[in-house]
Order: structure tokens, then sequence, then C-alpha cells
């Protein structure tokens, strides 16, 4: 089956390519990208306006699957992933039971040909059972699939087992993914410590935690010499630390979320539970210091952070809700508002930021367009207009931050190894 | 300048950063007239009669809820109280749940208190009687913030220009919340002191002043605000002892002494005699604490009758 995409604008980070012109798609795979492609018997995809990018990949979401499904299972969660543009996911290992062995990596492998519509890609446990007792099998989780190691979920406290980790992951060439926030020092707390949770008589997660953290796992990752990938960064001292450690030449990488990116802790004046995350929205200094640090290349990548909830858990005073929400559906339309169409970044440097980078930290061959690649490809309109309606998700899980607010900029075509998956908001399988 | 009316009527009560200064102050005229009720020898105005209104309370009180009780029925209405021991959500019902079942009742005000800051907004959010915070965690209690602004009031005829000085936990009290809300709208210049350990961080940009000297913030205060401290902060490490606590944060005469000669003493109580405030002045000439309780009543009595009667005022604004 040949599939020609015609006439849209190809960006293509990896080549610095920005131009006008054609894509060939046979077989599940990149043929040719060009001008003026004439191509026999090829079903024709008109992109005239249209931005034509390598499919984006989030290298952080959480599917539930095994054992949380009631929030998420792979079916709801790449369609979601499907829905908001997205080719390629990585899913963390905080389920139940934990993903910690390669059983479970290559189960869910399996669930993801059988019951997913985009790539899956699967991030094993650091510690069995997130104990931070015993390393989980690393080597053979990998050996299985696992494209990452990672106890995302909480922070890992056991700091001579998290150097063992990074040592031991480093040998098969995998990044560790750290959740970088003390937890004796937040623990109590329910959102940023500053001004506002001052006045809302709110216990504060400081932003000092974090940066402790991630200085922490930095320096150990500097000392082994392995590779250290801080998840969903949101304090302006870590990145400021982060910037240090690369230009010391720290094999250290970072990802920043859509929400830490455009809101702050003014939202949790509401008390409205959608706004609940960890690490918490902050003040409006350090989503400064994270639009800086994604600009200058201290933080490499955007990742959502995706993490459903059933309606009913977030339904429930702000103290008791639990944190995280849905993000795959929302991901691209916030990035380009709050980022490209207030002119702080190009679109390239976006789409770098949501395929290409997150690509390069994984592993994967994905993330380009060019001849012999794999054919992920999403098609963006950059100036259509939306407005956010949680209860059209495709995830199970219905909180957003970003409900009933109106975004510029959408996936309007999902291309997964060479099919188109999705079309106009809707997933075709 | 333009007026425009203001009344209360079905508007919910959840904190006194949300309210305008024409409704702190109609509440504060309705409260003097509500007063006079309480000195009757029939206490029973028929204004309420046949509104029900419901006192769920889902931690300890006792002040708060006689005092919404009794404000309740001296104007005639039904109150019931409802005490939830543990939260909604370790009991099993979820808060909306126990909510819904109260406002199948038929009830017309909700008064909540609970242990979870934003929780009267969330009940404002699912039921449609008027909820009243009386409490929610450490975020606001408007009404204790009402009765202390009718208590400087009634003292010193004023607040705007008064410097007003709260002593104590701030980070744990609702009660600091509300009265820096409502004393800083109101013009009054208002100081906080206690362990550094006691304020919440970044409390600085709320426009008060800090202090971790009590001597700076009583220094020339008009009025002496003294808050609880909860033994249960010492467990916690928050500081080192209550006989350290008493000696360096305690109010006592000679501290006193250092505000105004006519500075009035506050406390929203209940009181630790002996740790955060000396027992000779808490029932001192200065002190306010018996009267705050009886305009607590009075404060009450006029929110229930402006949330569901109504009655307006006249606000002028820029």
């Amino acid at each position: 089956m040949k599939l020609l995409i015609k006439g849209g604008r190809i960006i293509n980070p990896a080549e610095n390519m920005d131009m006008l012109g054609d894509i060939l798609i046979e077989n599940g795979r990149i043929t040719a990208v060009g001008q003026n492609l004439a191509v026999q018997g090829a079903e024709v995809y008109d992109a005239a306006g249209l931005v034509v990018a390598p499919g984006l990949i989030d290298m952080h979401v959480h599917l539930r699957e095994p054992g949380l499904e009631a929030k998420e299972d792979v079916a709801s969660g790449t369609r979601a992933a499907a829905a908001g543009g997205f080719t390629t996911v990585a899913c963390m290992p905080n389920t139940k039971p934990v993903v910690d062995n390669s059983i479970l990596v290559s189960g869910l492998i399996q669930r993801g040909q059988t019951e997913g519509v985009v790539n899956l890609k699967v991030i094993g446990a650091l510690s069995k059972g997130l104990e931070a007792k015993e390393l989980a099998e690393i080597g053979d989780m990998i050996q299985a699939g696992a494209v990452a190691i990672s106890d995302d979920g909480g922070y890992l406290d056991n700091t001579r087992l998290l150097r063992t980790g990074l040592e031991y992951t480093s040998m098969f060439g995998r990044p560790v993914i750290t959740h970088s926030e003390d937890e004796g020092l937040a623990g109590e707390g329910f959102m940023h410590e500053g001004a506002v949770s001052a006045m809302l008589g709110m216990k504060g997660r400081p932003a000092v935690a974090e940066d402790i953290a991630v200085a922490r796992d930095i320096m150990l990752a500097e000392y082994t010499g392995a590779s250290v990938h801080i998840a969903h960064v949101s304090s302006k001292g870590a990145v400021e630390i982060i910037r240090q450690a690369k230009r010391r030449g720290v094999k250290v990488t970072a990802e920043v979320t859509p929400h830490h990116l455009t809101l702050t802790d003014d939202e949790l004046k509401s008390f409205n539970t959608a706004f609940k995350v960890n690490p918490p929205l902050r003040s409006a200094d350090h989503v400064e210091a994270l639009i800086a640090g994604l600009k200058d290349g201290t933080i490499d990548a955007i990742a959502t952070d995706h993490a459903p909830h059933a309606f009913e858990e977030k339904d429930v005073e702000f103290r008791y809700a639990p944190s995280g929400f849905a993000g795959l559906e929302t991901a691209l339309g916030v990035v380009l508002t709050g980022l490209y169409h207030t002119g702080k970044f190009t679109l390239s440097e976006i789409i770098d930021k949501m395929s290409y980078a997150p690509a390069k930290i994984l592993g994967l061959e994905s993330g380009v367009l060019k001849a012999g690649a794999p054919a992920d490809i999403t098609i963006i309109d950059p100036e259509y207009e939306w407005t956010v309606n949680c209860i059209n998700f495709y995830t199970r899980g219905k909180h957003s931050p970003f409900e009933s607010r109106n975004l510029k900029g959408k996936a309007l075509i999902t291309i997964v190894n060479g099919s188109i998956i999705m079309q106009n908001g809707e997933v075709l399988k | 300048m333009n007026k425009a009316q203001v009344s209360l009527r079905k508007k919910d009560i959840l904190g006194l950063e949300t309210m305008s200064v024409g409704e702190m102050e109609l509440v504060l005229d309705t409260a003097k007239e509500m007063k006079n009720i309480i000195d009757r020898d029939i206490k029973k105005a028929p204004t309420l009669r046949g509104k029900s209104i419901i006192n769920l309370f889902f931690e300890n009180s006792t002040r708060t809820r006689t005092s919404f009780e009794l404000a309740g029925k001296y104007l005639g209405a039904d109150v019931v109280n409802i005490s939830v021991s543990s939260s909604s959500v370790a009991k099993g019902e979820s808060l909306r749940d126990t909510l819904l079942t109260v406002e199948a009742m038929g009830v017309d005000i909700i008064v909540m208190r609970h242990e979870a800051e934003g929780s009267a907004q969330f009940a404002a959010n699912v039921v449609k009687p008027v909820v009243i915070n009386a409490g929610d965690g450490a975020h606001e209690h408007p009404t204790q913030g009402l009765l202390d602004m009718f208590t400087i009031k009634q003292y010193k005829g004023k607040i705007a220009g008064l410097k007003v000085a709260i002593i104590g936990d701030i980070l744990h009290s609702r009660v600091a919340r509300s009265n820096i809300w409502g004393l800083l709208k109101m013009g009054a210049e208002v100081h906080i002191a206690g362990p550094q350990t006691l304020l919440p961080y970044g409390i600085d940009k709320a426009g008060v002043k800090v202090h971790n000297r009590i001597e700076e913030a009583l220094d020339q205060a008009d009025v002496v605000n003294v808050l609880r401290i909860q033994r249960e902060r010492q467990q916690k490490g928050l500081f080192p002892s209550a006989r350290e606590y008493a000696r360096i944060f305690g109010v006592n005469a000679k501290r006193l002494a250092l505000a105004k000669q006519d500075a009035l003493l506050m406390h929203p109580g209940p009181m630790n005699r002996g740790l955060e405030i000396a027992p000779d002045i808490a029932y001192g000439d200065q002190s306010a604490i018996q009267e705050q309780v009886k305009n607590g009543l009075a404060v009450r009595m006029a929110l229930l009758f402006l949330v569901l009667m109504g009655g307006t005022h006249i606000e002028t604004a820029n």
C-alpha cells in the first residue's frame, strides 16, 4: 500500500528541514521525501496548508495497565495518544503489579501490538515492586524490549540503590529516568509552597525539594558516568542545576510538561482538583525559567506525564484527590498555544522537543522524516482553533486543567507505520 | 463615585478573600442590631421561622457550632447538628454524597466545618443551599474574621489605620488568614509574629509585615490578637518545647505593655493559658475575649439573616 502526502510544509528537525514538499510511504516506511513526487497507484493526502511532522513521541505516560484499568488501559490510552497526534508513547511501570520483570514487559509490548493503535514502548522499574530495596531484573527487561528504567511515580530515596541502578543500567546503554523530588521535604504538601499556598493555608511542596533531588541524581550520574533523564522538571533551581551539569559534560537529559510550561499555582485558588499534580504547578518565575531552559536546550524534551484517574477519585476535597490528570489529547494544542503562538518557539523547535529529542533519549529510530525511517507522521494544523472538552476524550481520565480553554493548533492526522489511524479527531481503529 | 446596593441574599460565605468591603460592612452593621436580641429576656425572634439550617461539622468544635446553633435558634430557624467524627473519605462516603443527602432534606443553609482547605468551595459547587464556611482546614474562618472586626470596631470605633498584631501559629491558623484578608481590606496595618517555623513560607507577599520577634509586632499596636498554639505542633518538631514557646513567644503583661496603653487584647479561643497568653492578662482590663464570643453570636445571626432574607446596604465604590 502506498500513501503520498502532498504539498505539506515538511518540518524535520533532525535534518534542519523546513520546506514545502511530498512524502511517500510504502509498506509502513518512508521511501521518499522530496518535491513534486508523482507515484502511480498511491493514495494521495493533500496536506496543503498543513504541517507534516515526524510522529510525536511522548516518553512519559501512565497507561495504568496492568491492574488499574479503571483509570486507563492500553486500548484507551493509545487511542488518546493517537487523538493527540502521538505515534509513540512510553509507559511508566508504576502499575499493579509493578512492571519490574521481563514477563510483564513482554506482556505489555504484546498488548500494545494487539490492543494499541500507536507504538507502545515500555519502561521497566528500577527496584523490585518500586520498594527501593533491591534492583529489578533490569538487563532481562531491557532484553525483552524495555527502552528505559525508572521508579517514576515517586522518589527513589535509597541513594545507594540509585547509584547501583545507574551503573547497572548504563551497561545496556539505556537511561534511568528519575522522579526527582525529596519526598521527606515535600511529602506533606499538596501544592507549590509560596505566596499562594501561604494564603490558602495549604501545605506546600517547596521547590527546593526538587532542586535537592535533581542535584543528587546528577551528582550520581556524574560520579558513575551513567545517563540520567530527569522527568517533569518544574523548578528554576533544577533548570540551573541541569544547565551547569550539561556544561560539565554530565550525561543528563530532561523533560518538562505542557502544564508546567503554561500554568501557575494561581490556578489553585479555585481548589479545582484538576490542577493537582506532582510536582506541583509553580509560580510564574519558575515557569519563565522552564521556558528559558527549554529554549536554550537545558531541557531536551516535552512529555505529558499523562496520569489519568477515575472521575470519582478526583471528585473529592483537594487534599484527598490523587495527583495527575490526562495530558495526551491537549499537549500539542497547549504547547502550540502557549509557546508557538506567543512567538517564543518556532514550529521546528516544538517538533524537535516533542518528537526527535525524545526519540534520541529513548534510542528510537523514529522521530525523523527520511527514506527508510518508520512511517510515523503527524499532520498538524497550527491555526486550528478548538475548545477542550474532557467528556470527548478517548482517555478514561476525564480531568484536565485545560478544560473549557480555547486552544490554537491541533493534530489532524496521525499516521502509524504507514496507516492513518486518526483523522480530524476521530481514531479510526 | 457610584453607589451600588450590596446584598448577601443567597450568597455562599466562603471566605473574606472573596467578600467586598461593602459586604463586610453590611454584616457588621446588621450584627449591631442582632446583638440587642442576645441581651433580651426573650431571645426568640420569628425572623427565620420555617427556615432550616444544618451544621455539618467534620471536625470537633464546641464554640463555633454552638454559636451557629444559637444564632439560628434565636432567629426562629430549625437547626440540626451533624457531627462526623472522621472525614467523609475515611467513612467511605464521599463529601459530595453527604452534601447531596443533606440537600435532599430541603435545608436552606449548610454551615460546614471540614479539615480540608477548599472544602467549603467544593460544597458550594455541589449543592444549591447557601454554604457558610465555619472553617476549612487552615484556609479561612470568615465568621471569626468578621466577629474580630466587629469587636475591634466596637472598642476602637474604626479599623482603618489601626496597627493590628497577630501573634502565634499563623501557619495552621484559618483565623489568621481571614483576619489578614478582612483587616487589610478595611485599611488596617497587619503585623504577624511568631516562630519562623509557624509562619507560612511566602506570607510576606500577602501585604502583611512579618516579624520573628513578637516585641516588634507588639510595639505601639492598637490591637493584639493572640492565636492558639496546638500542642501537636510541638510534637511535630515545629518548636522545641512549650516552655520555650511561652518564654519567647508568649504574650504577657510586660510584652503587652509595649502596645498602646489602650490596646485591645483578643484571642479566638480556646486559650492555652500560660502558653501563648498569660492568665492575668487573658481576663484583664484590656481583654475583649469574652466579648468576642458574644459578638460571634451576633455576627452569625446577622449572616444567617442576610443570606436568607436579604437586607441591603449602599456600597460606595470608585
